[in-house]
């Protein structure tokens, strides 16, 4: 049965995803995830969360997606060895020479490659497979042909997100954007040599969604009626669940880590219900029971979403 | 000795455009298949580009689209396949599915891997030479420190964009047919103008499926250095540029990389106006140190900050 993973952007939102019925609950660590640090987690805070979740028989995924200098790659490796020690089984990477040092030095990890690799076909995956990775998280563009095709030809386990993008792409792909650096960055070293760079996501600091601010575009002078976001918005799902399931994807994610904790909870509580049931109902009743609560869900997600934009495009500009 | 390249998207340019400038050139539009005339998407198009550029005593690399998905894989492989033959020099490759694809269909033709392959450290360029990856584009966020670490600390070849606007995001949809809602009567029309996106005094140019900076990389005030650091590959990025564009900056940077070179005095002043004046938003030193990419810091600055 598919495991649910659940975000801790905040140690208080790690512990309640786990109460809410997460198999897994995924934590950013300072400075190395594609988010900012105001939702990552101390050192310490990974440790006290291994020790809980080790005593509900659960796992702890630690998110160590950054792109690092070359001269950061010894410090990541330190701390996968710091966080195995704990306890932490897993680990989300997107740097291709990270992840097979990772695996080189620590045979038994489970390394999911990250959405920041921004893989886009079945032929990525099998590279990434062969280089070590046990689990791949797909990019929200691929739909559920691209899971099935890759489950038919690569033996490798898949992890989706419970949001897609619908129609659009945007022209944004995950993991491939720069933009946010250009506009504005900021650098510094942390006490243990990490290099921050705030404003790339790619780099440790958070995307300042400039791709959403309400762009005005002009061909040859011409203008063009209307603001354009850049990228396409995802949405939570619940109508393909049944299918994904059935197509043999091995981890469904909640997003969110920069999300409130009650929400995020609420979603994690929300999925577990339904997952569940998919197990023992037809999947035609557990849509139709559960679709007007999505709608709420829905609601406050867009909400959140559009404040959180708000404030990062804000210090954008500041 | 240091080569100077550029990519052409189209037999169009090809032809049209005065070329000397460049040492070499990569034949096709890696971020959309649907450019009109494109060299990666058509085998007979591309086998006389080939031609054409070896008569001119030029070196030759096939640039593959970016992001392909499964269904593109198909007609890539067509157009390997295809050029099979072909004296071509290399093949720029973005994307990990096409490295083994590559070598299965052309053999131990040398691999650059382009910007949007998101290489950023030299344990990547290691893993990569593996894989028949012989040169690179970092990913245009590190800094040109971390270009020579990179080059000095792993077996590849690392190539140093020097001017034109840098690519900042890609997709699988065109912003104009996406976005507009005015569908294009055809993509020559619409990809032969140039669009803008701008908010505030942000300012990007999207060239359909990429989003580009709105200011030219320019590196001109800093070629010395460049040399001095035994950097030797050059390339100006001039995919969406006017044929004027890529003849003008490419004769600007062959001059004053010869002289660099031979330790001659420059003529930075005039090259830096004639820069600006082909440029819509002004100029900027990307990322290459270490701030965001939109600002550009004259040498005196940079060395104030240092």
């Amino acid at each position: 049965m598919a495991k649910l993973m659940a975000p801790g952007g905040t140690r208080r939102m790690a512990f309640s995803v786990l109460e809410a019925g997460a198999d897994t609950v995924y934590v950013g660590v300072r400075g190395w995830s594609r988010r900012g640090s105001d939702t990552e987690l101390t050192d310490a805070e990974v440790r006290d969360l291994c020790a809980a979740a080790r005593a509900q028989g659960k796992h702890v995924r630690v998110v160590l997606n950054t792109m690092p200098s070359s001269e950061e790659v010894p410090l990541l490796l330190k701390k996968v060895d710091m966080y195995a020690g704990w306890g932490v089984s897993g680990f989300m990477i997107s740097d291709i020479g990270s992840m097979v040092q990772v695996r080189s030095h620590f045979p038994d990890i489970t390394i999911h490659v990250s959405v920041g690799a921004g893989l886009s076909n079945a032929l990525e995956v099998r590279f990434y497979h062969d280089l070590g990775a046990s689990v791949v998280i797909l990019p929200y563009r691929m739909g559920i042909e691209d899971v099935r095709a890759i489950k038919r030809s690569i033996d490798v386990s898949l992890e989706v997100f419970l949001f897609r993008t619908e129609n659009l792409d945007g022209i944004v792909c995950p993991g491939k954007c720069t933009m946010s650096s250009y506009f504005s960055s900021n650098r510094w070293l942390d006490h243990e040599g990490k290099d921050y760079f705030y404003g790339s996501a790619n780099r440790g600091g958070d995307c300042l969604r400039v791709c959403q601010v309400g762009w005005e575009a002009t061909a040859d002078e011409r203008e063009i009626d209307g603001k354009f976001g850049l990228k396409g918005n995802p949405k939570l799902w619940l109508q393909e669940l049944s299918d994904y399931v059935q197509a043999g994807v091995d981890y469904f994610k909640v997003p969110g880590r920069d999300r409130s904790d009650e929400l995020v909870r609420d979603i994690v509580r929300f999925y577990r219900k339904v997952v569940d049931d998919l197990e023992t109902f037809p999947t035609d009743e557990v849509v139709t029971q559960y679709a007007p609560e999505l709608e709420e869900l829905k609601k406050r997600w867009a909400s959140e979403r559009r404040r959180r934009d708000d404030r990062l495009v804000a210090r954008a500009k500041a | 000795m240091f080569e100077l390249s550029t990519h052409i998207p189209g037999p169009k340019q090809l032809h049209e455009i005065d070329l000397t400038a460049y040492d070499a050139l990569y034949l096709g539009d890696f971020t959309c298949p649907l450019y009109p005339g494109n060299f990666s998407r058509h085998i007979d198009t591309l086998a006389l580009g080939v031609e054409r550029v070896k008569s001119m005593g030029k070196r030759c690399y096939l640039s593959l689209y970016a992001i392909p998905k499964d269904s593109d894989l198909v007609w890539i492989k067509e157009l390997l396949r295809g050029a099979q033959g072909l004296p071509l020099d290399g093949v720029e490759v973005h994307n990990m599915g096409l490295l083994e694809t590559v070598r299965e269909i052309l053999g131990d033709i040398p691999i650059h891997l382009g910007v949007f392959g998101n290489l950023y450290t030299h344990e990547t360029a290691r893993v990569l030479k593996g894989y028949g990856v012989e040169r690179v584009f970092p990913n245009a966020e590190l800094s040109l420190e971390e270009l020579i670490y990179i080059r000095d600390n792993s077996p590849v070849q690392v190539v140093v964009p020097v001017h034109g606007k840098i690519p900042l995001a890609i997709s699988g949809t065109c912003f104009v047919t996406d976005y507009t809602g005015q569908v294009p009567t055809n993509c020559e029309e619409s990809c032969s103008q140039g669009h803008w996106l701008t908010h505030e005094d942000w300012q990007l140019k999207s060239i359909g499926r990429a989003n580009l900076s709105g200011k030219d990389l320019c590196m001109l005030e800093y070629l010395d250095r460049l040399i001095r650091s035994d950097l030797n590959l050059f390339y100006i990025y001039t995919l969406g540029e006017t044929g004027t564009y890529v003849e003008t900056i490419g004769k600007i940077y062959r001059e004053a990389l010869h002289k660099a070179q031979s330790g001659e005095e420059s003529c930075t002043e005039r090259w830096l106006d004639q820069s600006r004046s082909l440029s819509q938003s002004g100029l900027c030193n990307g990322f290459y140190f270490g701030v965001s990419g939109q600002e550009y810091l004259s040498p005196h600055a940079l060395s104030q900050t240092a």
